[in-house]
């Protein structure tokens, strides 16, 4: 009886830790900036500022996610991203208006993904290797699209409408709590979603189970490429024009995002609130970077090193309680 | 002649088991020693002592004059014992002559540095593989040959570690006629060579082929030790079998099912691996139809086919006198079928997922249109179909919220029970059903298939375990080579017919 009793404190523990240990990151990365530089934190626009430059991470993590959660990987976001930035880009400055274009880059970049899903059922290599090459072959496409140019001259009501706020929060932002949300209630709600958990679990169980796992694995890199496309028209709104090279190396962000937030590499496991946690967090690091004035090279080192900090700071606490 | 290897009085004990009790056992030098025995007889056991994997409880060894209470994988090793496990463990990724001094690379030096002395590695693979008959170039990667070949290799690679004694773990089991042949030969070669060899193997003939002495063990207690040339084939299978089977789980009223209605029937299912070459079966309601055979003999395969998880080349399902067609595991299941499989974690439960939630896995899908695929889950619903089954199968947990995988392994089964009763199964398959699970679970499971084929539902039973099937079953068919050889009605049943038409020993 004992010990029932004990592992179950155990396991509440671990429960807590798990939902709320991102949460605790956060909050301290926050303290530490505010102790740090004060005056950087406690201005009237420091939150919608760091959301604002956290939603295309947020985006990409959404769909990253679940490439991670099925115990694959999805290489290619960033790609997806700039592919997509530039159809928009070139379809509203060939006249077609800014809502229609939109929703033309959410349907071509959920095609992408589906291409991407269509790759790993026909071959049965690993998610890896396919959006390795993917990565290369759009990164490509979208440099032969625009003839390795920025894509701009688009109409200002685009871009004015994605940069603007709404009661003092982004629209940018809206996007990104959105998908959030939709998704959220994907995983948590539905069958599909919850196959997928199977699915990540134990693909062979899944498939005795009677889950078509070629399905749900398409399921997966689609809304992986629908998200990294909703990225990507963030961005381009953000820039105000499309760069070929744009989210250049942002899939590692939205991997470090999932990692961050709690999903397992080994797939299975995981909370789109702990993505929506790791991509604040991975925005907050860069907020404080750039208001202390980090030199853009020593950037990229500090990111390294804080990304596995607090990855391993949280398994470490995980497994000491 | 000399003996190379005397156990003496060998007993193991694992946490609640005696795995061996009092086992002797010696080899000679220039003789094949066959190990015979049931599935559990103890034989692996014995023989991870000998190679140090496993430690004796009691007991002790004498290699080369020595005694030991205990050996060490290196003590093994350097006494000149060598194991071949019907697993093969040659690298695949790595050449013939690299695999056979894996850990013991000839050196040479190179300007003071060491080196691999490539040269020495290969004249001395080309002369082990001349001697085991492998006529293949050494530098040939593992991966392009065939599986006997690999066996060769394994034999090549005990030599080249200047083993004594030879441990052949079913050898035969997938080679062909030519190939076992060939084994022959070398086995043959090598006993006039002096070296000893034994031989773990359930077939019958090959014994009598090769065989100089047999060792019969039971239940991990030694039966005796014979001259092949003085036993009857008759005589081992008695050695073997007589276990005493618990009344507790015979079906005390067995009745005859055969008046009743067919409610599940197959019709030459086949598979274009020719692992199954054409098997039907027909299943009357109330009845449990078992499964008998030699491992490999192509039960599971079928199983696999019939619920779709693995592609059939030919055959029908009927369920209920209806044809129903069958390509992946959703449809079997629309068709009310379940599958208990064989590896609980390979292939039976979602190891991330708590109890109810594999539990409720199996519901959701069933109802779903779409593959599965469409519909929401609510988690009170959850509950509610895990609790029932909780109740229902008595599952020992902390509570349904508990993972999966701090359940032991009776109850983990009961739990994968429970999701195909949660989506209410009609026709239920079980392969190994208690593989890996303590008596007292076992009889519990035993219990629930009677009370699931009391109540209409068909149970089909695979299981290796004779007393078992005799215990629960009441047609057993005996799988041989892919094929029904044999259906026997549990009166006339015995474990010694069963043994007679699994392995052809008529």
């Amino acid at each position: 009886m004992e010990k029932t009793v004990n592992q179950k404190k155990k396991v509440s523990f671990n429960e807590l830790w798990q939902k709320y240990g991102t949460f605790g990151i956060l909050v301290l990365l926050l303290v530490i900036l505010g102790a740090i530089k004060p005056e950087s934190l406690f201005i009237a626009d420091s939150v919608p500022q760091i959301l604002n430059q956290s939603s295309v991470n947020i985006l990409l993590a959404l769909g990253e996610f679940f490439a991670i959660l099925i115990a694959g990987i999805d290489l290619s976001v960033g790609s997806v991203a700039a592919l997509v930035g530039v159809i928009v880009a070139k379809m509203m400055v060939a006249g077609v208006s800014p809502l229609a274009a939109i929703f033309m880059g959410i349907v071509i970049g959920a095609f992408i993904g589906f291409l991407n899903g269509a790759l790993v059922n026909s071959t049965g290599l690993h998610p890896f290797i396919i959006t390795l090459g993917t990565q290369a072959i759009f990164r490509g496409i979208t440099l032969v699209l625009s003839n390795a140019r920025s894509v701009f001259g688009f109409p200002a009501s685009f871009t004015v409408g994605i940069s603007s706020s709404v009661l003092g929060i982004p629209v940018s932002v809206f996007i990104a709590l959105l998908m959030a949300v939709i998704l959220g209630f994907f995983t948590i709600k539905t069958r599909a979603g919850r196959n997928i958990y199977a699915l990540g679990g134990n693909s062979e169980a899944a498939w005795f189970s009677g889950i078509n796992v070629k399905l749900h694995t398409l399921i997966v890199f689609i809304i992986s490429g629908l998200c990294a496309g909703l990225a990507g028209i963030v961005l381009l709104g953000r820039v105000g024009a499309a760069e070929p090279g744009a989210a250049t190396g942002f899939e590692t962000y939205a991997i470090a995002a999932s990692i961050i937030g709690g999903t397992s590499f080994f797939g299975g496991k995981g909370k789109i609130f702990g993505v929506v946690m790791g991509g604040l967090i991975i925005g907050v690091i860069n907020y404080g970077m750039t208001v202390m004035v980090v030199p853009s090279s020593y950037q990229q080192i500090v990111m390294g090193a804080l990304i596995i900090g607090s990855v391993a700071l949280d398994r470490f606490v995980a497994s000491k309680k | 002649m000399k003996t190379l290897v005397e156990m003496k009085n060998v007993t193991k004990k694992f946490p609640g088991v005696t795995a061996l009790q009092n086992i002797s056992f010696d080899i000679k030098a220039g003789e094949v020693h066959v190990l015979l025995g049931e599935n559990g007889a103890g034989k692996s056991t014995l023989m991870k002592i000998l190679s140090g994997v496993y430690q004796p409880t009691e007991g002790s060894i004498i290699l080369n004059g020595k005694e030991y209470d205990r050996l060490t994988p290196k003590d093994s090793y350097e006494n000149g014992i060598s194991i071949i496990y019907q697993e093969l463990s040659v690298i695949n990724e790595l050449s013939i002559e690299e695999n056979l001094f894996v850990g013991k690379l000839p050196m040479a030096k190179m300007a003071g540095f060491p080196i691999v002395n490539r040269k020495l590695m290969h004249q001395t693979a080309l002369e082990l593989c001349k001697k085991v008959g492998l006529h293949r170039d050494p530098k040939t990667f593992v991966e392009e040959i065939s599986i006997s070949e690999k066996q060769q290799v394994e034999i090549a690679k005990a030599l080249c570690a200047n083993a004594e004694v030879i441990i052949m773990d079913e050898p035969t089991a997938s080679l062909t006629k030519e190939e076992i042949d060939h084994l022959f030969h070398i086995i043959a070669q090598l006993k006039s060579e002096g070296k000893g060899i034994v031989y773990i193997s359930h077939k019958m003939d090959e014994i009598k082929q090769i065989g100089d002495r047999v060792t019969v063990l039971k239940d991990g207690t030694y039966v005796g030790t014979r001259n092949v040339a003085d036993v009857s084939i008759d005589e081992l299978v008695t050695m073997m079998v007589g276990r005493e089977i618990k009344a507790t789980y015979r079906h005390e009223d067995r009745t005859d099912y055969s008046k009743e209605p067919v409610i599940f029937e197959v019709r030459d299912i086949a598979r274009k691996d020719q692992r199954v070459k054409g098997v039907s079966f027909q299943l009357h309601r109330g009845e449990i139809l078992g499964f008998a055979g030699l491992v490999g003999s192509g039960r599971s395969e079928m199983m696999n086919a019939i619920f779709g998880a693995e592609p059939k080349s030919a055959g029908q399902v009927f369920m209920n006198g209806k044809e129903i067609f069958i390509n992946n595991p959703y449809q079997a299941i629309q068709h009310g079928l379940a599958m208990v499989t064989e590896n609980r974690r390979e292939t039976g439960f979602i190891n991330t997922m708590d109890i109810k939630k594999n539990i409720s896995l199996l519901p959701y899908v069933k109802t779903s249109g779409m593959g599965g695929l469409s519909g929401l889950v609510n988690e009170k619903q959850d509950r509610k179909w895990a609790e029932e089954q909780h109740e229902n199968l008595r599952i020992k947990c902390a509570g349904v919220d508990q993972s999966i995988l701090e359940l032991s392994g009776g109850n983990q089964q009961k739990v994968i029970l429970g999701k195909w009763l949660a989506a209410d199964s009609q026709v239920i398959i079980f392969d190994e059903p208690t593989k890996g699970i303590d008596i007292g679970s076992k009889s519990e499971i035993y219990v629930l298939m009677r009370k699931l084929a009391d109540e209409g539902r068909g149970v089909l039973m695979v299981s290796s375990e004779l007393p078992e099937l005799l215990a629960v079953c009441d047609r057993i068919a005996v799988f041989r080579e892919g094929k029904i050889a044999m259906i026997f009605t549990s009166d006339e049943c015995t474990e010694e017919k069963i043994i007679r038409a699994s392995t052809g020993a008529n």
